[in-house]
């Protein structure tokens, strides 16, 4: 019997959710589903975390504890639960359609790697590196000289971070693009064939080049420094490195490019998903050539749109950049606006059967787009300087992982079944689906309309302004975490399938 | 109107709305009608849909040409270029640095246009200027060793305190980093 199957059976409530049986299909479904499930551990630790930060300020518990909730939560929803929810869900997707195992070497190290990772960075946090997710370079040094944390949860916290990307940025892609180019074929996993044109396999592919493409650069600065914290390279070395233009620079061309390749992923999988929904059973999208081609042009655009990240450092980075980077954000609006229209048209032309995967995926693209409008218009020059370091950006960030997580919950209700020979619970499916809805506007416009009102972002100490903003995002946070518990309860009390 | 929905963030709001409210009408409109109402495949013919493909992009891109090139008179970036060489511009030094800022000048008058020329000299902050109502006038980003400093002008309309922020996560006392000036 996988190891994997033997751990989840271990787990408790969360391990129910995704009890898998021994059987042939196991090379494509216990790894998967182990990743999933230790996604949602991740989520309901960092849930409780986002939950807490209003509650810190109306409780006036400290501005230190706030900064310890923002990091650990914002690392853990961006990594180990969002990302390792989609390396779950792609890694089953591309075993079935393929025919290869997710079952191997770089399957189990992805998954030490995230979260082996992700529980060192958890530590140094613990122990006061309160850098957020984002890092903040040079603030991790700085706060060591200025004795803000210690020298070890400085080398602890980013020996965290480099499994983590390490996982992200290489052992993941790798994989992936193993499986779609080179491991050899077994029919008998390949329980979903599909070819290497089909829009979903054409932008899992693009996601994983991105990652490894606009990873690399961050993998060798970060690596450098590692190095040089172990005493390994003497300072000598990593002086180009250290410097914090390159930090930052290669650190938003990366970070930038992930959300992309995300983005770019998630997309592909609802064109293959969203095929099978349909009412007449014919199994097409209104079109394969325009749903690749909105998938190219997310691609190409979002490569260089990363300028928005720097926008207000004006002079220091020349308006052309600026311009270009106002310019590529917006074109990806245009790759938006093409899959809007599939989407639609293939809706209209063939008709959907209502089922909660379907409106789950549904809901989640409509989060993703509109998400991406407050996307588009904080990357407008004029806009970002009144907006950039707002909540208005924070909102955006978090957004578009729930979205993002939304659209891969509603893939992983389709895939259920073959997962783990059970069918979700319909009913609490249902009201999973009303309440992430629901939660998921209040949360996109309290702090959309924080960020208009001039609220900053990461700040520990609210000023009473602000306080209206942190009501609502205690109300509607609450609300997203009993969305989720709804979802875990579908999952739960799914039944045998039988033939 | 056009000059308050670039010039205030809640115009970005506004903007927001119009594009997010019609998406928000049609999706619900297509999905509801196409799942409940009439899920049979419809009879539309082919060339409607691609009359509507290229109609939607069309439409698409003449609203991104237009809601940027009408922003391009509001960049900061823009009027700071054009006051370039404007011998009336006063210019203010700031120095950030964790956790305070320091202003080589901290009161202005009302039809003022002041430079501001801010840089870091430890780690990564911003120079955020509020209005005395909270929203937020401009922010600039200051890296260390960006090569030069940040620099903005801003002509003072009305009077009141202003509050200058720190808005880049800058360590532990990152909310404490902010100072005031008057406007009279
Ligand atoms: C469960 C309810 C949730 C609540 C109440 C909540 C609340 C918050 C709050 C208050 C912030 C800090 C904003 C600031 O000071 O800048 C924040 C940031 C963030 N949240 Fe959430 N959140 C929730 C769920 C999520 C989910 C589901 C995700 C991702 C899938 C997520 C990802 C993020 C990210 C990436 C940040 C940015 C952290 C940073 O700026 O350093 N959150 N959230
Ligand atoms: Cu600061």
């Amino acid at each position: 019997m996988s190891a994997a199957i033997n751990i989840i059976d271990k787990v408790p409530f969360f391990g129910g959710m995704f009890r898998v049986e021994s059987n042939e299909l196991n090379p494509v479904n216990a790894w998967p589903s182990l990743i999933a499930m230790t996604s949602f551990i991740w989520f309901a630790i960092a849930a409780i975390l986002g939950i807490s930060m209003p509650a810190i300020q109306f409780l006036d518990l400290g501005s230190n504890w706030y900064y310890q909730n923002i990091t650990l939560h914002g690392a853990a929803m961006a990594f180990p639960f969002a990302f390792q929810l989609m390396a779950a869900m792609s890694l089953h997707r591309a075993g079935a359609c393929l025919g290869k195992r997710a079952d191997d070497i770089f399957v189990s190290l992805f998954y030490i790697f995230m979260n082996v990772g992700a529980l060192l960075l958890t530590v140094a946090v613990l122990l006061g590196f309160h850098v957020t997710y984002t890092v903040m370079f040079p603030l991790p040094v700085v706060g060591v000289m200025t004795g803000q944390w210690s020298m070890f949860t400085l080398v602890l916290g980013f020996t965290g971070i480099a499994l983590v990307l390490t996982s992200m940025i290489f052992i993941y892609p790798i994989k992936i693009l193993r499986m779609s180019f080179f491991e050899r074929t077994d029919s008998t996993l390949q329980v979903a064939e599909r070819s290497m044109k089909d829009p979903g396999m054409i932008g899992m592919v693009m996601g994983v080049l991105v990652l490894l493409v606009a990873g690399t650069p961050l993998m060798l600065v970060a690596g450098s420094l590692l190095l040089h914290l172990y005493g390994i390279f003497p300072a000598a070395w990593i002086g180009w490195a250290a410097n914090p233009i390159v930090f930052e620079f290669v650190f938003y061309i990366f970070a930038h490019n992930l959300m992309e390749a995300m983005a770019i992923m998630i997309i592909g999988a609802v064109y293959s998903t969203l095929p099978l929904c349909t009412a007449d059973g014919s199994r097409k999208l209104y079109s394969d050539k325009i749903a690749i081609l909105a998938l190219w042009i997310l691609l190409i655009t979002s490569v260089t749109s990363f300028f928005h990240h720097f926008f207000t450092m004006y002079p220091a980075l020349p308006s052309t950049f600026a311009y270009h980077g106002n310019i590529m954000s917006f074109a990806t609006g245009i790759g938006g606006a093409l899959t809007i229209f599939t989407i639609l048209a293939t809706i209209w032309k063939h008709g959907i059967i209502p089922t909660p995967a379907l409106f789950l995926i549904l809901g989640g693209f409509v989060m993703y787009i509109l998400d991406g409008v407050s996307a588009i218009i904080i990357s407008n020059v004029a806009w970002n300087f009144k907006l950039h370091g707002t909540m208005w950006a924070g909102g955006h960030a978090m957004v578009v992982l729930i979205a993002i997580s939304a659209l891969w919950m509603g893939v992983l209700y389709y895939h259920y079944p073959l997962m783990t020979n059970r069918t979700i619970d319909d009913s609490t499916a249902r009201s999973c689906i009303k309440y992430f809805f629901i939660s998921y506007i209040g949360l996109f416009y309290t702090f959309l309309a924080a960020g208009a009102a001039g609220m900053p972002r990461r700040n520990g100490a609210w000023e009473s302004d602000w306080y209206i903003f942190g009501v609502f995002m205690l109300i509607f946070g609450v609300m997203l975490l009993y969305a989720f518990v709804l979802y875990f309860l579908s999952l739960r009390r799914s039944k045998a399938l039988d033939y | 109107m056009i000059e308050f929905l670039y010039t205030n963030a809640w115009g970005a709001f506004i903007v927001l709305l119009m594009f997010q409210i019609p998406f928000l009408i049609v999706f619900f409109h297509i999905v509801n009608k196409k799942a409940f109402t009439d899920s049979a495949p419809s009879k539309t013919k082919p060339e409607k849909y691609s009359a509507y493909r290229y109609g939607w992009t069309v439409l698409v891109l003449v609203a991104f040409v237009v809601v940027n090139g009408a922003s391009i008179k509001y960049m900061p970036t823009v009027v700071e270029a054009n006051a370039a060489t404007d011998k009336n511009v006063k210019d203010v030094e700031v120095t950030a640095v964790s956790w305070a800022f320091q202003f080589s000048e901290n009161e202005f008058n009302v039809g003022e246009t002041v430079r501001f020329k801010a840089k870091s000299t430890d780690t990564v902050h911003s120079f955020a200027l509020h209005h005395p109502d909270g929203h937020l006038l401009f922010t600039m980003m200051l890296i260390p060793g960006a090569g030069s400093e940040s620099a903005l002008v801003h002509t003072f309309t009305e009077p009141g305190e202003y509050t200058v922020r720190c808005l880049e996560y800058c360590g532990i006392a990152h909310h404490a980093m902010k100072n005031t000036f008057t406007v009279n």
